[in-house]
């Protein structure tokens, strides 16, 4: 399962993106299910966020969802740092 | 497919282990206090995020009244710590009048309110961000390495930054001035944050961070450096600051950040659907004119051009949906309402038009 989590807006409007594939992943059930979840709560258009907070795109294996700052739920926020941190 | 199973490559079955929340219902009832205590929060946490959200879609952002006594003249702050979660506002570490502590990222969210409440005031004879004695509470140490500050609708929250690319996002009080910016733009123009409208709305934003930092230093316009975030970046990016209104697309130019990709002139606008359609891309544009406006004027930018910038966002005369040549034209309305057929009018006509944007 590959995840991708783009990043815009923000303060410095710079973007970030990052991917994580979880073949071969110690945390990949874990990841996998993570995805799933955000995927279920998910928003298929862009979420309408606040001045210069960040949005977010995730796709999960071509499926997209979209979320945004403040209003991330505790799975999204969780899959996004970790993508984000880990990913390449 | 069973909500909360996944497939693992398509053959064996693989249970999620993230606790739904039946489970923690039923872990709250557990006369365990171990067990129950997390469990408890977490759903109470959820209840009022949700509770919360659909309150604030369906009656709009709480009017919050000033304490009764409080100085009509004088901020009301608070700011609070997440200490380094995302749950809003955290922990109240100081309030009006208290002195000063040891957390510097305290320190200067609290100084930073009190100076944008102090420019609109004394500027502008605002009364908070409302105009109705808003208080103004802020959170610092939001989430972890958190590479953002925004003002959510009712209140400033600050991240401390990853140390890799930024820094604290207290540390430029132009910062602090945007971000309640934004709440003084929302409780008047109320510009979309899409497109044009949407570069106004950061524009406005730049134009009054940066004026806050003008005002606190005592600069003139020739004075001022006009960058928005300066002190920001990390040591090891290669760039002075986030945004030049001086002269944009010059900020930065660093390996990872890339290159500052501001335009000056109407010519060099950017389409894109990325960043609400260039937002923080376009309002160089409106940023540079307002810049020659006040250096053309001399003197302290707040004055005569922050006054005309003010007079056309809270005039009642701006759309929410205003595109550049709109804004413009307002300027020139209220230079001349405000100060006659004079040098301000000359200034702010031909600022717009050096930046490529046509006035009506």
């Amino acid at each position: 399962m590959r995840i991708r989590v783009r990043r815009t807006g923000g303060f410095a409007g710079i973007e970030r993106r990052a991917e994580v594939d979880t073949a071969g992943r110690p945390d990949a059930d874990e990841l996998r299910c993570l995805a799933e979840r955000v995927l279920a709560s998910g928003r298929a258009t862009p979420a309408a966020g606040v001045p210069d907070g960040f949005q977010y795109e995730i796709t999960v294996d071509g499926s997209t969802v979209h979320t945004a700052d403040p209003r991330l739920t505790e799975e999204q926020r969780e899959l996004i740092s970790r993508v984000l941190k880990e990913g390449a | 497919m069973v909500r909360g199973m996944t497939t693992n490559g398509g053959s064996q079955p693989v249970f999620c282990t993230i606790v739904p929340p039946h489970v923690l219902d039923r872990l709250a009832r557990a006369e365990d206090p171990a067990l129950s205590g997390p469990a408890r929060r977490s759903l109470e946490h959820d209840a009022y995020q949700r509770t919360k959200r659909r309150l604030t879609t369906v009656i709009g952002a709480a009017a919050v009244a000033p304490p009764a006594g409080a100085a009509a003249d004088q901020p009301h702050r608070t700011v609070y710590d997440a200490e380094h979660t995302q749950d809003l506002p955290g922990t109240k570490v100081r309030e009006e009048g208290d002195d000063a502590g040891q957390d510097a990222s305290v320190n200067r969210a609290y100084a930073g309110l009190g100076a944008t409440f102090e420019l609109y005031l004394k500027a502008y004879g605002r009364h908070s961000i409302d105009d109705n004695g808003l208080p103004l509470d802020a959170t610092v140490h939001f989430g972890e390495g958190y590479d953002n500050a925004f003002w959510n609708g009712e209140q400033m929250v600050f991240g401390d930054g990853d140390d890799e690319i930024f820094l604290d996002f207290t540390i430029p009080v132009d910062v602090i001035g945007h971000e309640l910016t934004h709440g003084v733009t929302q409780h008047t123009a109320n510009l979309a944050y899409f497109g044009q409208s949407g570069a106004l709305n950061e524009s406005v934003s730049d134009v009054f961070g940066s004026l806050i930092k003008q005002y606190t230093l005592g600069q003139t316009a020739a004075e001022a450096d006009w960058l928005i975030g300066a002190g920001l970046l990390a040591p090891r990016v290669t760039g002075t600051a986030l945004r030049s209104m001086k002269a944009p697309g010059t900020a930065y130019d660093d390996d990872v950040l890339g290159k500052d990709p501001q335009p000056a002139k109407m010519e060099d606008y950017v389409r894109t659907g990325r960043d609400n359609g260039g937002v923080h891309i376009n309002s160089g544009i409106p940023n540079h004119a307002f810049y020659l406006a006040a250096t053309a004027l001399g003197g302290y930018a707040w004055e005569k051009a922050g006054q005309i910038w003010y007079d056309v966002l809270t005039g009642g005369g701006l759309t929410e949906d205003a595109l550049f040549t709109d804004f413009a034209t307002l300027t020139v309305k209220a230079a001349r309402e405000r100060y006659g057929a004079g040098d301000e009018l000359q200034a702010v006509k031909k600022a717009w038009e050096q930046v490529g944007v046509r006035t009506l």
